[in-house]
């Protein structure tokens, strides 16, 4: 992986690691075992693992046990943070902490949506150069390096409003502005993987260039995705977020966190609170996931621990 | 010289036809978005009271009669004249629209850059040389809070705790009304210092200052994040150890040795977080009412008007592949390993 792509790799927050190749993540199965060095778990790891456990928690039964997120009591707008309002209110008088934990599911399910999304698209773009004649080859090197290029935000934006904004066309728009990082990444490692021994054997043997990449190039190629799932969730909810800030997203009374935000930017200077707490969902969410990432990464290529 | 000359000229020349390839790539994809939104947008452009001959003249203008093929052709064509189309809301041109705007973007990116480089250059080299493992897993949360923050959010809370509730900055703009700056460069820093105002100049660096640092924020956590890596990497590489064993000052060893080392890697990526700044730049924008391609953007998207929207897209492309020819062509001719490779690997 060339030091470019790591740099677009952490632009995008991806945490690829220094110093190791990729392929090496995708341990080969036939190495006789050794035992596991395993890291040891740190209290921030435990820390990680509880937030993104909550969060998780909050997409999953907060629709369910909250209390009418929607509907405006204006009696009760503006309302700063106490007992009964643990986020205080917003400017119709819907309670801040409840339309956050509601807004979870909503940015959570769009963003793992998104990310599989981009990724199918990734693989399928990937696999397409290491089949057909050289220049086609070539011509979708080039264009994974046009998609590497560019800040996704700005593209996003062209998509959703060519389409209309809306909280599907935003999912859409980072689908087709999401994948060229999987892409490189995947190219890379098939590139190794169809050069190595055994496939070289396969092709000799005489098995046909479909099963070769079905049964053998893409089963040895796919593990580094899991790993890299984690930040990329964290970082879609952020772009999701941000999307909807501009109006390209969730529209208004939506509780996705980009939306909550962006409808409490007018009454910030006298009830923070509206803003503060979306804001911060989202900035937890992206750390407690980049964090949930660098941790997998770690688990799974110990020696990687040195020089981060 | 000749040997060394022509290698260089043959990398650039292949570097610059790629680049002129991801622009026609670019073209093409943006073309195919203006065919996916809905509605006739000779129609919308016409006005709602057009008769049916009025909207086929306007069809003719904005070159959307004819086959796929042909308006296509008429679509490269007018880019490669500059032409990036007609605005659908204000019946402008987006080429000039977008020429106002972004100087004042590209002078928000770049104090940004500059705030990047200051900050996280010292601090990897710092964090590099005394790498112990005490206050790592600080520094890693750190850095990936920063890396993930959301910029528009943070930027909403500062403004309104640093500008609003303290007064130390002001609220929003591009400089305090009544102070007048004349228009040449475009730049509203280098105009403000031309038209010989200090009063001017610092009224409008003052209006820079928290967007710039908002929008350096992530930015400075992913240098910060990657010089790290490379210095550490190349401090573990024997010709290191070697001047050290020899006795070189360490210091020495990191200046003379190990630094010029990551300039390449630093150039790098300081080139994909110039182009990654124009996103951000338009959330920042927005946020602090700024006059620049954020503004533009999102108000034409507000009106439905696409065409504003992907020529801002358009423009950004053309600001990020000119980047990276840039960056490359330095590293082609600062970096004979660079050479060697590409020549190697035709590519």
């Amino acid at each position: 992986m060339s030091l470019i792509e790591r740099a677009r790799a952490a632009s995008a927050g991806a945490d690829m690691p220094t110093g190791t190749t990729a392929p090496a993540q995708a341990a080969p199965s036939w190495r006789i075992s050794r035992p596991r060095r395993t890291r040891k778990s740190t209290p921030l790891d435990i820390a990680t693992v509880v937030v993104v456990a909550l969060i998780v928690l909050a997409a999953a039964i907060g629709p369910l046990i909250a209390p009418d997120v929607h509907s405006s009591h204006i009696a009760d707008a503006l309302l700063p943070p106490s007992a009964g309002h643990w986020f205080g209110t917003d400017q119709q008088g819907r309670d801040v902490f409840w339309r956050v934990v509601v807004g979870a599911r909503e940015s959570l399910t769009a963003g793992v949506i998104i990310v599989i999304g981009y990724s199918l698209l990734g693989l399928v773009i990937a696999s397409l150069t290491i089949v057909g004649p050289r220049w086609f080859r070539e011509l979708v090197t080039r264009f994974i390096d046009l998609g590497l290029a560019f800040p996704s935000l700005v593209f996003a934006l062209g998509v959703a409003a060519a389409l209309g904004p809306s909280l599907a066309t935003a999912c859409v728009a980072l689908i087709v502005t999401g994948w060229p990082l999987t892409a490189r990444l995947l190219q890379g490692i098939m590139k190794e993987v169809v050069t190595s021994p055994f496939v070289e054997g396969a092709r000799v043997l005489g098995v046909s260039r479909t099963r070769l990449i079905v049964r053998h190039v893409l089963p040895n190629s796919l593990p580094v995705l899991w790993v890299k799932w984690a930040g990329d969730i964290g970082n879609t909810v952020l772009v999701l977020g941000a999307l909807s800030f501009v109006g390209a997203g969730a529209q208004p009374p939506s509780a996705e966190w980009g939306a909550m935000v962006s409808s409490a930017q007018s009454i910030v200077s006298h009830a923070w609170w509206a803003a503060l707490f979306p804001g911060l969902a989202i900035a937890v969410t992206t750390a407690a996931f980049g964090l949930l990432g660098d941790l997998l990464h770690l688990r799974s290529n110990p020696a990687d621990g040195k020089g981060r | 010289m000749i040997a060394r000359v022509t290698p260089v000229l043959f990398l650039v020349a292949r570097k610059l036809v790629g680049a002129l390839l991801t622009l026609f790539f670019l073209a093409t994809v943006v073309f195919f978005l203006t065919k996916l939104t809905p509605g006739d947008e000779a129609r919308v452009v016409a006005g709602p009271d057009a008769s049916p001959a009025e909207v086929e003249a306007v069809r003719d203008r904005l070159g959307l009669s004819g086959t796929l093929l042909q308006q296509y052709l008429n679509y490269l064509g007018r880019l490669v004249h500059g032409d990036l189309g007609t605005a659908t809301s204000s019946q402008g041109s987006v080429s000039s629209a977008v020429l106002g705007v972004l100087p004042g973007t590209t002078q928000l990116v770049v104090v940004a850059l500059l705030i990047t480089v200051t900050v996280a250059v010292p601090l990897a080299v710092r964090s590099a040389v005394r790498s112990s493992g005490a206050g790592d897993g600080l520094r890693r949360v750190l850095v990936i809070v920063a890396a993930g923050m959301p910029t528009f959010w943070l930027a909403i809370m500062l403004q309104n705790l640093i500008a609003s509730d303290w007064h130390v900055l002001p609220i929003s703009g591009d400089v305090a009304v009544g102070i007048r700056i004349p228009t040449i460069t475009g730049f509203t820093l280098v105009d403000a210092l031309l038209g010989g105002s200090p009063v001017a100049f610092w009224d409008v660096a003052a209006h820079l200052v928290l967007p710039a640092i908002v929008l350096a924020i992530p930015f400075i956590g992913q240098l910060f994040r990657i010089l790290r890596a490379e210095l550490m990497r190349v401090l573990h590489r024997d010709h290191i150890t070697v001047a050290l064993a020899a006795g070189v000052s360490p210091p020495g060893v990191l200046w003379r040795n190990a630094i010029p080392q990551i300039v390449n890697p630093a150039l790098l990526i300081l080139g994909a977080e110039f182009g990654g700044m124009f996103g951000g730049a338009i959330l920042v924008e927005s946020v602090f009412g700024r006059n620049g391609l954020g503004a533009y953007m999102t108000n034409a998207l507000a009106q439905k008007d696409t065409a504003s929207v992907l020529g801002g897209v358009l423009a950004v492309g053309v600001i990020v592949v000119a980047t990276s020819l840039v960056v490359d062509t330095v590293q082609i001719i600062r970096d004979p390993r660079v050479r060697a490779e590409q020549l190697g690997a035709r590519g």
